[in-house]
């Protein structure tokens, strides 16, 4: 047997018998380890989660694990979480699955939650309550108290709310411990993202519009038919309401109101209006008429096998049979997509974008692209579709105990109180019911009561204005009050096109386009250097919100938006960008438009404090941010400068995550900045990652009226905002 | 002179330590060196994997405060595994018979040979594990890791001296004990 010569032992192993030893140790070799594959792939997800969480260096993460003792657990770890989850998946190949701790959350994963509420954490098993109380860490770092009811833990802010526009990480470390003494086999980690400040908005909230309102217009019978109504359809323009009566009659009636109009007698199962408002199609008796309008001729398609469903997309009248999604192709018909030969199908409706369908399969509701043949299946087994939204990048279904609105991924779900929905182009959502008829935006936020009384199945007209519903069995139009005060109109009306604007770019970037106007397209032209309309790549686009909503200008109206673009791997916040856009409302159509674009630089996401909103009055300044902080190191942290730099206003103040500067006297047009330094801390004791600075205007309007203007970035880059002395 | 290799490691690590990100690198790179050491240790799958996760989550942790003392990262790893076997070993013993681990396989040599040799392998290694606990970690990391001294040094947090002494001692201590159990020829 050879003998390996090592000089490391030289001096140490002299003997021969030392060294015949040491070469029987060494001839040992060791055997593969049994290794799982995916035990070592899972690891290295759960560091690269754990790093990201890190991000670029600065004060380690794990330090905020461990703040002050007592109620105070304040964390940094974004990282850690993923552990969590990847570590239970991976856990349940280890005996006594049965005595495994389930953590769960109702608002796991969802976005736009309320911050008016405790983070609840339900356990399927009795906890020790001081274990498992103390291994509860926050990200952002944040003061909470904790209650217990049953196995469920309410964790709430001692600030009060939570913190808007944030996601937020909770997990429930290793630590915990059952009531029998059981240890969690990993940490559980439950994440969601809250939604923006109810007030000041520049979207319609609760004080926008009078409670209890009676603000319904022109409410009036449109149409009457004993044998009932199915089938209502607006006509793109607002003008004329379609629908199919019992007897299968394809009737029109001008919105304003008047005799219904008899387009075809009988036997018409199924309508659609092309985009353009110039043609119908409609399924009759197992053929499909298509009536240009305006010269009323009717031309005939006769579909095999006979279709169930009609719809448009751009290139004509397309149709669901038995087995799958058709179109009208040269000679016949061509198939877009196969149906499910599976179970039970029913196509239930196509998407306004011509290119979804919705459909049931036996108990589940599924949406399938009709471009890729992929379905998706949405919510629990027994969802209902409920509806689309007019740019069919959303849907609506029934949820366990309310009405649900997602992408059409089944992802980035929001839900909102139970009733009959209709989704406007102004994402506004009607709900109606039995005994009243509410309005609110689609992120839930803005709940508004519009009236009392029966309101079955809302149907809003595409103007976002005018709706249908029925009472008695009778079909009712009305029109809703504008989403705003007349004083906010314009900012509103631009909010909503820079939401329609941003949700195009996120879900279907060819529809964002419609929101540019000729300068708009230049600042996202890729040909010429502009920004990019379409955000891709990993980390990848997962939520905007707006920083700041202010008008800027009149004849025209202009406002200006910072939008805060967040970027996120495997679902965690890891990096930010700001857009400054500028709308213009066009002199024809009255439309906002996208007439300005600039963006900032990509930002890493710390685990430290972000300001996530600025309040702007003429008198004061208020900052919020998404952890609790250190209140003795907001005195000197957070300044207002004026024009000349000389530091302005009375010493900050500091509640509950909000450092309010007030005394100032803020002039229209006049420049100011904001600066949050570095010396600020959270409660854990870290700085925040960069120094903030914020140039913004002295706002318009009387003392005391209230713009949201915020437009953190690092110093000494100046913010993306287009103020003039940027 | 230039190691490139060591050089490239050094890069890896820099990256790291600048960009918790870049540890992937890192991680792929020894992976299954730690792993492999870890099993050795512990001999229960399940186990090497809860302490394999457990070094690599406290090496990403602490790689802003790693400093290159111009050894191998690797030998920064072993210390962390060293210390969380350690703990380990607090609570859990091996539960595998040794041989279930070190192979002992040896080519050539007629079969009662091998069948001796194998044997006397065998026997030192059983006694290495009971030997003290200082002593068998400095003999793990040299013999069945064939780490430098100078490594096994930053990995167990002594000196080299201090490393060489543990290992004579180890060495000799299996001497005495293998010729008292050797059997009569």
């Amino acid at each position: 047997m050879s003998m390996q010569h090592d000089p490391d032992l030289d001096d140490v192993l002299q003997d021969q018998e030392l060294r015949h030893v040491a070469d029987l140790l060494r001839e040992a070799r060791m055997t593969e380890a049994p290794l799982d594959d995916a035990f070592r792939s899972a690891l290295r997800r759960q560091l690269m989660n754990q790093a990201w969480g890190m991000g670029g260096g600065g004060t380690p993460w794990w330090r905020k694990m461990f703040g002050p003792t007592g109620m105070v657990w304040a964390t940094a770890a974004v990282g850690v979480i993923l552990i969590g989850v990847v570590v239970v998946l991976t856990a349940t190949n280890q005996p006594g699955p049965s005595d495994q701790v389930v953590v769960t959350s109702p608002i796991s994963n969802q976005s736009a939650v309320r911050l008016q509420q405790p983070i609840q954490v339900t356990f399927n098993q009795p906890m020790n309550h001081p274990s498992t109380e103390a291994a509860v860490q926050i990200t952002p770092a944040t003061t909470v108290a904790f209650s217990w009811h049953e196995n469920t833990l309410s964790v709430t802010p001692t600030a009060g709310d939570l913190a808007p526009n944030t996601q937020y990480q909770v997990t429930i470390g290793p630590g915990a411990r059952t009531a029998s003494g059981q240890s969690l086999t990993a940490p559980k980690t439950i994440t969601f993202v809250t939604q923006p400040p109810a007030a000041p908005s520049p979207s319609p909230s609760p004080s926008a519009r009078p409670t209890p309102v009676t603000a319904l217009a022109g409410q009036h019978l449109l149409a009457s038919i004993p044998e009932g109504i199915t089938n209502v359809l607006w006509s793109p323009d607002s003008s004329t309401v379609y629908f199919v009566t019992g007897k299968g009659a394809l009737e029109s009636v001008p919105f304003a109101g008047g005799s219904p109009t008899v387009i075809a007698p009988d036997g018409v199962t199924s309508v659609a209006i092309n985009p353009a408002g110039d043609q119908l199609a409609y399924i009759r008796k197992a053929n499909i008429e298509i009536l240009a309008i305006a010269p009323g001729t009717t031309t005939e398609v006769v579909p095999t096998p006979a279709p169930v469903l009609v719809g448009w997309t751009t290139g004509g009248v397309e149709w669901v049979s038995a087995d799958g999604v058709y179109t009208a192709a040269p000679g016949g018909q061509g198939k877009v997509a196969p149906l499910p030969a599976t179970g039970t199908v029913t196509a239930i409706s196509f998407a306004p974008d011509g290119v979804h369908i919705a459909y049931t399969q036996d108990q589940s509701l599924n949406v399938m692209d009709l471009g890729t043949g992929k379905s998706t299946v949405l919510g629990l087994p027994g969802a209902h579709f409920l509806g689309w939204s007019p740019d069919g990048t959303g849907i609506m279904y029934s949820g366990a105990q309310a009405v649900v609105l997602a992408d059409l991924g089944g992802r980035n779900t929001t839900p909102l109180p139970a009733g009959e929905p209709s989704w406007s182009s102004q994402d506004e959502v009607l709900l109606g019911s039995d005994v009243n008829l509410f309005v609110m935006r689609s992120d839930a936020s803005g709940q508004t009561k519009l009236a009392d009384g029966t309101f079955h199945l809302p149907d809003w007209a595409p103007n976002g204005i005018a709706f249908t519903y029925f009472r008695g069995g009778e079909l009712f139009a009305a029109s809703a009050p504008a989403p705003a005060p007349p004083a906010t109109a314009p900012l509103d009306a631009a909010t909503s096109v820079v939401n329609a604007f941003m949700k195009a770019r996120k879900d279907n970037p060819d529809r964002a386009n419609a929101y540019l106007d000729d300068n708009g397209r230049k600042a996202y032209s890729s040909a010429i250097g502009g920004l990019n309309l379409q955000v891709t790549g990993d980390p990848s686009f997962s939520r905007y919100y707006l920083l700041t909503a202010q008008v800027t200008g009149s004849h025209p109206d202009t406002a200006q938006f910072v939008v805060r673009i967040v970027l996120a791997h495997n679902n965690l916040d890891v990096k930010t960008f700001e857009e400054t856009l500028t709308l213009v409302r066009t002199q024809g159509s009255q439309q906002f438009l996208v007439d300005q674009a600039a963006a900032g630089s990509v930002l890493t996401l710390g685990s430290t404090a972000e300001v996530v909103s600025v309040d702007v009055t003429t008198t004061s300044v208020k900052v919020t941010f998404d952890s609790d902080l250190k209140p003795e190191t907001v005195t000197a942290g957070v300044i207002i400068l004026d024009s000349k730099g000389k530091q302005i206003g009375n010493a900050p103040s500091y509640a509950k995550r909000t450092v309010t500067i007030d005394g100032l006297d803020l002039k229209s047009g006049k420049s100011f900045k904001l600066v949050v330094l570095s010396t600020v801390q959270d409660v854990s004791g870290n700085n925040i990652a960069a120094e903030y600075d914020l140039t913004f205007e002295g706002p318009a309007g009387k003392s005391g009226d209230r713009h949201k203007d915020t437009s953190p970035s690092p110093s000494p880059q100046p913010s993306p905002s287009a103020t003039p002395s940027s | 002179m230039s190691d490139p290799l060591r050089d490239d490691e050094r890069e890896l690590v820099e990256r790291a330590k600048r960009d918790p990100r870049q540890f992937g690198a890192l991680y792929d790179r020894h992976f299954q060196q730690i792993y492999r050491f870890v099993y050795s240790r512990v001999r229960e799958q399940t186990a090497a994997e809860d302490v394999t996760s457990e070094i690599f989550m406290k090496a990403l942790k602490a790689m802003p405060r790693y400093q290159d003392t111009g050894r191998p990262f690797a030998a920064w790893l072993y210390q962390i595994s060293v210390n969380a076997i350690a703990d380990r070993y607090r609570t859990l013993r091996p539960s595998s018979p040794l041989d279930d681990f070190h192979d002992l396989s040896i080519a050539e040599p007629p079969l009662e040979e091998q069948a001796a040799h194998r044997d006397e392998i065998r026997r030192i290694w059983a006694l290495v594990e009971a030997l003290p606990v200082q002593q068998k970690t400095a003999l793990v990391l040299k013999f069945q890791e064939d780490m430098k001294i100078e490594d096994i040094a930053i990995a167990m947090g002594k000196t080299p001296g201090a490393v060489k002494l543990l290992i004579h001692r180890g060495v000799s201590r299996l001497r005495e004990e293998a010729d008292s159990l050797r059997p009569a020829e």
